[in-house]
């Protein structure tokens, strides 16, 4: 039973072969000249000023957490969709789907809480603020404003 | 790694007929995959956008643009190089890895071209990169540029690294 | 509009700031401007109400061999007419008030005036060179220019042509 892990190890040493053994031919074959200006930070043309590398804004990290928590939510929901057809064939799929619906759930009011609290957003909270302050209207208001004027003027 | 041990361009042809075919099909590899450094300074990049376009289309040669040194092995210089564009264009050229290619488009790339008596017009990109395919005309129509891709191709073909090179 | 109305109303408007005023074709009237009285004029005309010559649509500099001049192209989007404004400047030390303040887009109008022609323009927050590199020699646009031997190693001029006329029997350079 355990050798059917040998076909996913042949995969991955394949996967890996791939990339490292072109890497490592490159190395070999290659010519290598470096100088001077070869090794500049590459500014269109232009001599570098400042740091090459830079700070990323820390919102990222938010993002990322997100997709790590979803993305392993899907790769948790594949196993569980193949076992799926296995327990349908014993008679008990409603079972099964009731298990993989509430774990799904559970991740989507994690997603609802999220868009909710703001955490989608680029700025939090800016876009509240800004129609407390009046400086952005929903669309529905819009059209409802813009309806109003145009039965005022009929009238 | 090969060269700093000093181990191409070593072999006459006719003692090793494995390295020939080594040489042609790493030849072919790189002359069907030119990626092009994208230096479109003035009409003529019209036409090189054109030539990467539907029509005539380099991209079946396995080329396409990169806006990076870095990542390109062909350099398209095409328009009219101004003495204040020179030293970033001279830049731009070191940055490239070797092995690395020009193609001068255009008669102001050749030779400064209808602005040839300007005060600041840089008189033909070869006063300050070497360049491999002069190619003529104002602009270039895009089967023009195809063609001199493929005498950029012919040269990479003819290039020997492991055998030794003649003279 | 009809130009002598146009006319009356800026003489009324802009006063002794005007030295002179001429209808050009296309619709056009061409205002000479002293240069002490450039920048009230220009105010008059951006923000009087009834004139309202907001928009600027170009500005260049003349070298005219006896004299320098700079030129404004406004437009008035309200009396839809087009107006120049034109400064005459004396070639030895030309100088002229800044009209950033007023037309904000005027930044690098002046600043190319100022590669071409040597125009000093007073006021302006960023005056360099706009077209020719930072470290060249003099500039081009003038009548009296003499192309510079080398610039950095390259050669300006074709030295070779230098002497000789083309068919016309005009110089090449």
């Amino acid at each position: 039973m355990l050798n059917i892990y040998g076909n996913i190890f042949v995969f991955f040493v394949a996967g890996l072969l791939f990339v490292f053994l072109t890497m490592a031919l490159v190395r070999i074959v290659a010519p290598r000249r470096p100088n001077r200006e070869k090794n500049k930070t590459y500014e269109c043309g232009e001599e570098p000023v400042g740091s090459g590398w830079l700070n990323f804004n820390a919102r990222f990290y938010l993002i990322a957490i997100l997709f790590i928590i979803f993305d392993v939510e899907i790769v948790l929901v594949f196993p569980v969709v193949v076992r799926f057809r296995y327990h349908l064939l014993q008679g008990n799929g409603l079972t099964a789907f009731i298990d993989l619906f509430v774990f799904a759930s559970v991740l989507f009011l994690g997603l609802v809480y999220a868009w909710k609290n703001g955490y989608l957003e680029w700025l939090r909270g800016v876009r509240k603020q800004l129609r407390v302050e009046g400086r952005v209207t929903l669309l529905k208001d819009w059209m409802a404003e813009q309806s109003r004027l145009q039965g005022d003027k009929n009238a | 790694m090969l060269e700093r041990f000093n181990m191409v361009n070593r072999l006459s042809p006719d003692a090793n007929m494995v390295l020939t075919t080594v040489d042609k099909a790493v030849n072919l590899a790189r002359a069907n995959s030119l990626w092009y450094l994208l230096m479109g300074l003035a009409c003529c990049s019209i036409e090189l956008m054109q030539t990467g376009g539907p029509r005539a289309d380099i991209d079946r040669f396995g080329s396409l643009f990169r806006a990076t040194p870095r990542q390109s092995d062909l350099m398209i210089v095409a328009g009219t190089v101004t003495l204040k564009m020179a030293p970033r264009l001279r830049l731009l050229y070191d940055q490239m890895a070797e092995p690395k290619y020009v193609i001068a488009m255009g008669s102001c790339a050749n030779c400064g071209g209808p602005f040839d008596l300007s005060y600041s017009v840089l008189r033909g990109v070869d006063k300050i990169i070497p360049v491999d395919v002069y190619l003529p005309g104002c602009p270039p129509r895009p089967e023009a540029l195809t063609e001199a891709l493929i005498k950029v191709q012919e040269k990479i073909k003819k290039e020997k690294y492991f055998l030794k090179k003649e003279g | 509009m009809d130009p002598e109305k146009l006319i009356t109303i800026l003489t009324s408007r802009l006063g002794i700031a005007v030295q002179s005023m001429d209808a050009m074709k296309n619709d056009d009237l061409m205002i000479v401007v002293d240069k002490k009285h450039l920048i009230t004029a220009a105010g008059t005309l951006k923000n009087d109400p009834a004139l309202g010559f907001s928009t600027l649509m170009n500005h260049l500099g003349v070298d005219y061999g006896d004299s320098m001049a700079v030129i404004y192209n406004l437009y008035s989007p309200a009396l839809k007419q087009k107006v120049t404004v034109k400064v005459y400047l004396d070639r030895d030390n030309p100088e002229v008030p800044s009209l950033e303040r007023a037309f904000r887009g005027i930044d690098w109008f002046e600043r190319e005036t100022y590669d071409l022609f040597g125009i000093r323009f007073i006021g302006h927050g960023n005056l360099k060179r706009l077209l020719l590199p930072e470290d060249w020699d003099g500039h081009p646009l003038r009548k009296d220019y003499v192309y510079p031997a080398l610039y950095n190693g390259i050669e300006t001029a074709r030295i070779d042509m230098m002497n000789e006329t083309d068919e016309a029997g005009e110089p090449h350079v």
